[in-house]
């Protein structure tokens, strides 16, 4: 089936330095191109990485949080090995309903990855080992001695009932940082309770209760459309990952074990859903996109599509109105005019935000997010359109600062990314390769780690332990 | 050689829940080393993504030193919910008002000083401080504290191992460089709002994450950043550095497949509300009855949700056994066949109808004996009860120094050697100007009786 | 939308979700009269016109032209809520969920020790 043909990216030309700064005093300009001399990652391959000293060992599978934190070390700079089933990483086979046609396939072997795994599968070596056999096990034994980490995301005591859990892998090699990954943790009442992938998580913390729009909206509670439990988690593992590095190197010479759940990653996160209810028993309500403590803080609709508008200030509120008058002076008369929405305070009450919201769509609805923005950007107001993927794709400053670049893989060729946010002076994190077939390092990682010879690999692939 | 378990005993193996409980119980922490002890933090910054960075080298162990405006405290004190709750005082000067709990969250562990960075004194305690720190946690607008003389070019004249992180929306440079930010700003912008909510077909609109996402998750982005560099610094180099975070940027970073998909076929990925993209059965599926039909919180009284994952064709078969519709198990015997958007549509309705008169707690019970995974959505009041979450501190208890018994989250990881861990909620504006301005910044006592005479601090 | 009754001259506002493309009846909080309306995008693209029988929706909230509020059952949609009852203004709490002692209420410069509350120092 010929897909449509795509136009290349960028549509638009990427803005030069030139262009952005155009007209702006040498004084004004300083600051934004010594910032730029200094973060801007065409530089990035001249500089040293952070964590080039480390290499871990990343054996989670099927879920995003492993690999998410692993991606973090990787993009600073540590050696990453994947350690997959000889079969690849289930989550390899995940594609938008179910369509194959969305995958990316490798020119050499044929093997085709989704594009929730490309996309995190990045600077990392791939490697293949069955740790259901005995002997897999054993390998891995062989390579922990070698690694700084470990990260795994099995059911909770498997791999300490296989001999390879922390108690275990510690003996073997006492600097090494293990660190178990998952939904809701290893212990606990809710160990037992099958469910290892993102919403889980989400579900089980408060996020998805209070997410959405309330009931009275004609709302329900709402998941995110990502697996953000998991990326949550995963950072919160590299964290612990990285501060277990700092302190073996600073005082103790020895490793530790690290658990880090999706869940508890949100609950840290959740900010005062605790406490309010330990206050008065207060439950958080879902409030939309509106908020519960700041008002004029919203996402409504707009003449195209939606927008936000921030301003908590007083003096901000005033020049949200004071914007809306240009067009609509009955509007930010009536406001001006309120006694009840005189405080700050007073307009966090939810009748003051119906009104506030109902004005505000007067104006928002004779304007597309385009102009909302340059209107209110004239009064210094935060202010933004929800944007959608292709839109974020093509929008001037992120092409510019480099949030989405294209990089050519030579497995999958171009390829639309992400790109790190790790911008740094010295040691910025950087993309070096996207993707990765299944195992395609296992002769240089087994070679130069454990010594293989071609007779290990022959009889290895042949029991299908490799 | 490491012996972490108290009760090891040659031969005798612990179970292994006991081992995990034991290792990672937080209520032993304090009697454990921290990571960054002997490490100092300057924060100073505002609202969520700056304050939350240096929170999370706060609950490590760092000294971290929180420098808000003086009486009054950083913006983000002045926020809660339905404007109700407050912990007072919100300081010493200003008792009758209180701290919102919109400040929660973001700076516990924290010392709390308050310096007018605008004055030239405050400008001066800043460097005294920045002397003798190991890393700068700020978010201003790019260029004001280059503008104040305490900006990087100048911060590492006066102390070259300094890490200096500035955290924003949309970064210091490139044409929206002077654009300022909230966190739902940068969901907004980054993508993940575009695709969070209910599917634009059934009537419904883009919703955010309500939780500050982009903030929150992107203070940690900034830990790490830190984090590795005073690793470069420590064990390589001896040089600080500069990080540049923008939360925009990080969103951008989580949209999973929705780029590479964009890229290579030109396709822009929609809202999917509750269900998955990828897998079915995935997703989150209304109950029809409440689970607390007497309770006078609307809370409680709305129905229950509950997510339910049947994807791998085996446990699919058996939730409709479960459900009990054959024709339902040969139609979509197969992933392939299930996962289709059509299909999906025809799924879920039919789990939603067959939940109509049942609470989330009876599903949970059925699912859970068919041995089908399941999670019911839990509010804020049945997770902070939950005992899993308070037996492993997710949520804790705390004897806050300042204002007492409050329920507060725990670290968002364990460590078994050393565990980050939860000292105190947060402290009124300037609390600790004397140990801090005294010990630190060379202040005598009658420089401090000045100095807050001018409010300068 | 901002809907003024024609009849009453009532605010009625029609918050921005529900209502930006709507097309049935609501009710003036004011008087009661019933409105027939549509909006496409939030602009107003027929009515609103006088009609009969239940509304299909109220509005969010309502104020008579002098800003006095107008709310409550079965004039507009109940607001959300975190517990049975809402104020929207500083409640003062000193005694939590688990009956313990939080400082909760605002102080005087008197009742401080430094930073601290005295009563918590003393009183826990």
């Amino acid at each position: 089936m010929a897909t449509p043909k795509v136009a290349p990216w960028p549509a638009v030309p990427i803005l030069k330095p030139d262009e952005v700064y155009a007209g702006l005093s040498d004084q004004a300009k300083n600051y934004p191109l010594f910032l730029e001399t200094i973060v801007r990652q065409e530089h990035n391959f001249e500089k040293p990485e952070a964590l080039s000293r480390l290499r871990v060992l990343d054996c989670t599978t099927r879920m995003m949080i492993g690999h998410w934190c692993s991606s973090q070390l990787a993009e600073l700079g540590a050696e990453v090995i994947q350690v997959e089933p000889p079969d690849g990483d289930p989550l390899r086979r995940n594609t938008p309903f179910g369509r194959r046609e969305y995958m990316f396939r490798d020119k050499d072997s044929g093997e085709e990855v989704g594009g929730q795994f490309l996309h995190e599968m990045r600077n990392k070596l791939s490697i293949t080992l069955n740790l259901e056999t005995e002997e897999g096990r054993e390998i891995l034994k062989k390579l922990v001695v070698h690694a700084d980490a470990v990260i795994e995301n099995a059911p909770p005591g498997q791999w300490d009932s296989w001999g390879i859990g922390y108690r275990q892998l510690r003996e073997l090699n006492p600097r090494l940082i293990y660190c178990w990954v998952g939904q809701r943790g290893q212990w606990g009442p809710l160990k037992d309770k099958p469910g290892m992938l993102d919403p889980v998580a989400q579900a089980s913390c408060g996020f998805v209760h209070g997410t959405g729009d309330p009931k009275e909206f004609g709302g329900q509670p709402t998941r995110s459309a990502l697996w953000m439990a998991d990326h949550v988690g995963g950072t919160s593992a590299a964290m612990g990952i990285l501060s277990a590095v700092l302190y073996r190197e600073n005082v103790s010479g020895q490793g530790q074990f690290i658990e880090a759940t999706a869940a508890e990653a949100i609950i840290r996160i959740l900010d005062y859903s605790w406490a309010w209810y330990s206050m008065d028993g207060s439950i958080r309500p879902r409030y939309g996109n509106w908020d519960l403590a700041i008002n004029i803080y919203a996402v409504n609709p707009c003449k195209d599509g939606y927008m936000m508008v921030g301003g908590g200030h007083d003096r901000l509120w005033y020049r949200i109105w004071r914007t809306v008058g240009d067009e609509q002076p009955a509007v930010e008369e009536d406001i001006l005019g309120d006694l009840h929405l005189r405080e700050v305070a007073d307009r966090l009450a939810h009748d003051m935000q119906v009104k506030t919201y109902t004005m505000l769509g007067e104006w928002l609805k004779d304007n597309p997010r385009s102009e909302a923005e340059r209107k209110l950007s004239k009064q210094q107001v935060a202010s933004g359109g929800v944007l959608y993927v292709n839109e974020v794709a093509e929008y001037p400053h992120f092409k510019y600062r480099g949030h989405v670049a294209e990089t050519e893989s030579p497995h999958y060729g171009k390829v639309l990314y992400g790109t790190t946010p790790f911008l740094q002076h010295k040691t910025p994190g950087r993309l070096k390769w996207l993707g990765r077939p299944t195992g395609y390092d296992n002769q240089d990682v087994y070679r130069r780690l454990l010594g293989f010879t071609r007779d290990d690999f022959a009889r290895l692939k042949q029991a299908k332990i490799v | 050689m490491a012996t972490q378990t108290s009760t090891a005993k040659p031969g005798a193996q612990q179970g292994f829940e006991e081992f995990c409980r034991e290792t990672f119980d937080f209520k032993k922490a304090f009697g454990k080393p921290e990571a960054l002890k002997g490490y100092r933090v300057l924060s100073c910054t505002q609202y969520i993504l700056g304050p939350s960075c240096a929170s999370y080298m706060a609950e490590l162990g760092a000294e971290v030193i929180k420098i808000e405006a003086p009486r009054r405290g950083e913006a983000m004190r002045h926020t809660t919910p339905f404007n109700e709750p407050f912990l007072y005082p919100l300081s010493r000067w200003v008792p009758e008002r209180g701290t919102g709990l919109g400040f929660l969250g973001a700076n516990p562990n924290e010392y709390f000083i308050s310096v007018d960075f605008h004055r030239p004194e405050g400008q001066d305690i800043v460097k005294k401080l920045a002397a003798k720190s190991d890393v700068m946690v700020e978010n201003y607008r790019p260029g004001t504290f280059e503008r104040w003389g305490i900006g990087y070019r100048q911060l590492k004249e006066i102390n070259p191992r300094l890490v200096y992180c500035w955290l924003g929306g949309f970064g210091g440079w490139g044409p929206g460089r002077v654009r300022a930010s909230y966190d739902i700003l940068g969901q907004s912008q980054g993508g993940n709002f575009g695709m969070t909510g209910k599917q634009e077909f059934l009537g419904g609109a883009p919703s955010k994450h309500t939780i500050w996402l982009a903030d929150y998750w992107g203070g940690m982005m900034g830990a790490v950043q830190i984090l590795a560099a005073l690793y470069w610094r420590d064990k390589i180099s001896g040089e600080g550095t500069f990080t540049e975070y923008s939360q925009v940027h990080g969103v951008t970073r989580q949209l999973e497949y929705a780029l590479p998909l964009y890229g290579r076929h030109g396709i822009t990925r929609e809202r999917w509300g509750n269900w998955d993209t990828q897998l079915c059965v995935h997703g989150i599926v209304k109950c029809g009855k409440s689970s607390y039909p007497q309770s006078e919180n609307p809370q409680e009284q709305e129905e229950g949700y509950i997510l339910m994952s049947a994807y791998e064709d085996k446990d699919f078969a058996r939730l409709c056994k479960t459900v009990g519709d054959g024709k339902m198990a040969e139609k979509y015997a197969k992933h392939d066949a299930r996962v289709k958007a059509q299909s999906q549509m025809e799924i879920y309705p039919w789990l939603e109808k067959w939940a109509t008169d049942k609470t989330k707690e009876q599903v949970a019970a059925i699912l859970d004996k068919a041995d089908i995974i399941n999670q019911p959505v839990w509010n804020s009041k049945e997770v902070a009860n939950n005992p899993h979450w308070q037996q492993r501190g997710a949520v804790q208890w705390l004897d806050d120094p300042t204002f007492g018994d409050l329920m507060h989250q725990g670290p968002a990881y364990k460590m078994s050697e050393t565990p980050p861990r939860l000292k105190w909620a947060l402290k009124p504006v300037g609390a600790d100007n004397e140990r801090i301005l005294g010990q630190l910044a060379g202040l005598s006592a009658e420089d401090l009786r000045r100095l807050e005479e001018q409010e300068c601090i | 939308m901002l809907l003024i009754c024609a009849g009453c001259k009532t605010k009625n506002f029609l918050d921005p979700y529900p209502f930006w493309n709507f097309k049935g009846k609501t009710k003036c909080a004011g008087c009661g009269k019933i409105w027939r309306l549509e909006t496409s995008a939030g602009v107003c693209v027929a009515g609103p016109e006088a009609a009969d029988g239940k509304p299909d929706l109220l509005p969010g909230f309502a104020e008579k032209p002098d800003y006095s509020p107008i709310s409550g059952a079965e004039l507009t949609r109940p607001a959300p809520r975190a517990r049975p009852t809402s104020v929207c203004r500083p409640i003062p709490i000193q005694r939590n969920v688990r009956g313990k002692t939080v400082s909760g209420r605002p102080l005087k410069k008197e009742e401080l020790v430094g930073s601290l509350p005295r009563f918590i120092q003393e009183g826990m």
